[in-house]
């Protein structure tokens, strides 16, 4: 995918600013632009500020301090000029489930001011791309979770809208509906010309789509670029080493520290770090490191023969594993078992791959992608969500 | 800030409470029992004991009441739906298109007055029908004038409703409004006996009830002068203090939901 150089800002944030109840700095001086016909993707743990940046983008909430413009349009000055701009596909459930699909989109169609005749042909034409014909006329709480995931997708396009908001399109969804969605994101986007900003945990989904991801934690940007640029910046391979407990990183630690050839270490707080997507190894098989397989379906994650599996210890709450950034990791590997000999550590696996995303990610903030950091009222709504989305009811 | 109105959104959203209201029939059903009941145990059942109020039969003297009854809780259900709204994420939807926040709730409020209103239509032919009007051309004269005054009620609770609505944070505090909220609005509008009954205090309390001129409203529209209890100029001061409430309420309830946050 090359990035044309976009023609103009069509958002322009400046030092934009969100503190919930006089404490909560939920997003933090948050300045970035984004061109015209871009898809910027904001990445980031749970509680990030990813949610509360759209919110105030579409005149939702009112930030703290700060400002931006959307489409020419300040959010602060005129919020409906900014409302007509923009679609927002939001992270929770927002359709009336009293209401057949038809009268959703139609309902939606009305609040925007189409006419009778456009309104009619953009809800075929909408019911067309997220395939919901059949259904259209069917109480949308008859539908299934990812039936109504495509119908707020068509919903925030029913108006045409310059500007996309979409707050985790496909959490919870299955890898073809995902696959779907992200063919269609990315029609809109080529054939449109729809610029979108699109929020997720998925670094596949992020890398797939997004000509720059912008990486938010604790409301603040600490990395913003290409995905290519991103991962550039960590030449060299990612050396996982995951330890039999966490007290042994104390003792390794100081002999990694002295290795000219370690460029960078990390601690990563996430035990079972399933993002890390590359391929396993033993430490008694120390082949040559194979380039960065994405999604390989056959990765395993056992104990070597070496190390004895221990019994279940109570989790420790600090970090098992740590991350070296190394110029060729491969011929290293050898080096790093041999210092784990001499601090006598017992190391559980040791994974090479090429940096991805994820990896940016915890360079830039130390901590995975996936770690559970958001409020417990966070992880309740999480849990709803991919319930419902599987199709189960909610309880209460 | 200005707020400028549309049409079309308060059409809209007024379309979606028809809708809704229609769809769910359990609801208009289990309302119509409700008032049903009433009207068989006091009306036909107390009102071997008490006989007549008013010169009238005492099932015709509980009507209007029952009526009003109807109104009360079908309206403030109604206008409370906005809390619903907020929780399963509609209201986003809403506060998001760009249309004024007055104008989302000016539809609410119409669409919950409507539909309380045609509530309070089927309550009067089904008390109607069991005997306690007759059918006269001034009932029937009556029965429009009383449509009208059914909207009035509506609109100002309705409004009351969103108030509510828009100030709660979750479905706990229910409880306290209907205890403390719908119940003493019921109990004080003076459905089941005539103000000059009771003792002074508690009369008070009836005049401070809004309620209280809304069921003295539908009873001078469908039974006549005989029965309204503020003198021959009742309906005037009924209709000045229901336009007041309406008028007050609604612009409360402006005011709260235009600070609701999503
Ligand atoms: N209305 C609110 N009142 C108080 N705190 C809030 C409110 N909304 C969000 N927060 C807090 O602000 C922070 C950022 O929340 P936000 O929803 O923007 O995160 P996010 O990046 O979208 O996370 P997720 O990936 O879980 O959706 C969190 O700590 C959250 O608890
Ligand atoms: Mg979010």
């Amino acid at each position: 995918m090359t990035e044309e150089v976009p023609a103009f800002n069509i958002i322009e944030v400046h030092a934009l600013t969100k503190v919930f109840n006089h404490e909560i700095r939920a997003v933090d001086g948050v300045t970035f632009n984004v061109g015209k016909g871009e898809i910027l993707g904001f990445l980031g743990p749970n509680g990030a500020g990813k949610t509360t940046t759209l919110n105030m983008l579409s005149t939702l909430l009112k930030p703290t301090s700060g400002n931006a413009t959307v489409n020419g349009h300040r959010i602060d000055e005129e919020p409906d000029e900014v409302r007509r701009s923009v679609g927002y596909v939001f992270q929770d459930p927002t359709l009336d489930i009293e209401l057949t699909g038809r009268e959703n989109l139609d309902f939606h169609g009305r609040l925007y001011h189409l006419n009778r005749t456009l309104r009619r042909q953009r809800i075929e034409e909408m019911l067309d791309i997220v395939q919901l014909q059949e259904r259209a006329d069917d109480l949308v709480k008859t539908y299934s979770g990812g039936m109504k995931r495509r119908l707020e997708i068509a919903r925030g396009l029913l108006h045409h809208p310059e500007v996309l908001f979409l707050d985790e399109p496909t959490l919870g969804l299955d890898p073809q509906t995902r696959r779907s969605i992200w063919e269609h994101i990315h029609y809109l986007n080529q054939e449109k010309e729809v610029t979108i900003i699109l929020t997720t945990h998925y670094t596949e989904e992020a890398d797939y789509l997004c000509g720059r991801i912008l990486i938010i934690d604790f409301g603040k940007i600490v990395a913003l670029d290409t995905p290519q640029a991103l991962k550039a910046q960590l030449k060299g391979d990612v050396v996982s080493l995951t330890f039999e407990s966490a007290a042994m990183i104390p003792r390794i630690h100081p002999l990694l520290e002295k290795k000219n050839w370690i460029r960078r270490i990390n601690a990563v707080s996430n035990t079972t770090n399933q993002s890390s997507i590359g391929n396993m190894m033993h430490t008694n098989q120390p082949t040559a490191g194979s380039p960065g397989i994405r999604n390989d379906p056959h990765r395993t994650k056992s104990a070597t023969s070496t190390v004895k599996q221990t019994n279940m210890t109570n989790h420790p709450p600090t970090a098992k594993q740590l991350n070296l950034l190394v110029d060729d990791g491969g011929h290293r590997i050898p080096n790093i078992v041999k210092l784990a000999d001499e601090a006598a550590v017992v190391l559980e696996s040791v994974e090479l791959h090429k940096p991805t995303l994820d990896d940016v990610f915890i360079s830039a903030t130390g901590r995975n992608l996936r770690d559970q950091r958001g409020s417990f009222m966070d992880m309740i709504r999480r849990h709803r969500i991919m319930r419902q989305a599987r199709g189960r009811p909610t309880p209460g | 800030m200005v707020q400028p109105l549309s049409s079309q959104a308060i059409y809209v959203v007024l379309l979606r409470e028809l809708k809704r209201y229609w769809r769910a029939k359990a609801r208009i059903v289990s309302s119509v029992a409700q008032s049903f009941f009433f009207l068989i145990v006091f009306g036909l059942g107390l009102g071997r004991f008490v006989g007549g109020v008013s010169g009238v039969s005492y099932l015709t003297y509980l009507a209007p009441g029952i009526i009003g009854m109807g109104l009360l809780f079908g309206s403030v259900f109604s206008g409370v739906s906005v809390l619903f709204d907020r929780q399963f994420g509609f209201m986003k939807e809403m506060l998001v298109a760009p249309v004024s926040r007055t104008s989302i709730i000016l539809g609410k409020i119409l669409g919950g007055a409507v539909t309380a209103s045609i509530q309070g239509v089927i309550l009067l032919t089904v008390s109607g029908l069991m005997g306690a009007f007759e059918l006269t051309p001034t009932l029937i004269l009556g029965a429009f004038t009383a449509v009208g005054v059914m909207l009035l009620i509506t609109a100002g609770l309705v409004g009351l409703g969103v108030a509510i609505g828009s100030t709660l944070n979750d479905f706990h505090a229910f409880q306290l409004l209907s205890t403390f909220v719908i119940w003493p609005l019921f109990m004080l509008s003076g459905v089941f006996f005539p103000i000059d009954v009771v003792p002074l205090p508690l009369q008070i309390a009836m005049l401070c009830d809004p309620m209280f001129y809304g069921v003295e409203l539908l009873r001078w529209c469908l039974l006549g002068e005989g029965t309204a209890m503020l003198g021959p100029f009742g309906w005037v001061i009924s209709l000045g203090v229901l336009f007041g409430f309406m008028a007050l309420i609604v612009s409360v309830a402006t005011y709260l939901f235009s600070r609701v946050q999503v």
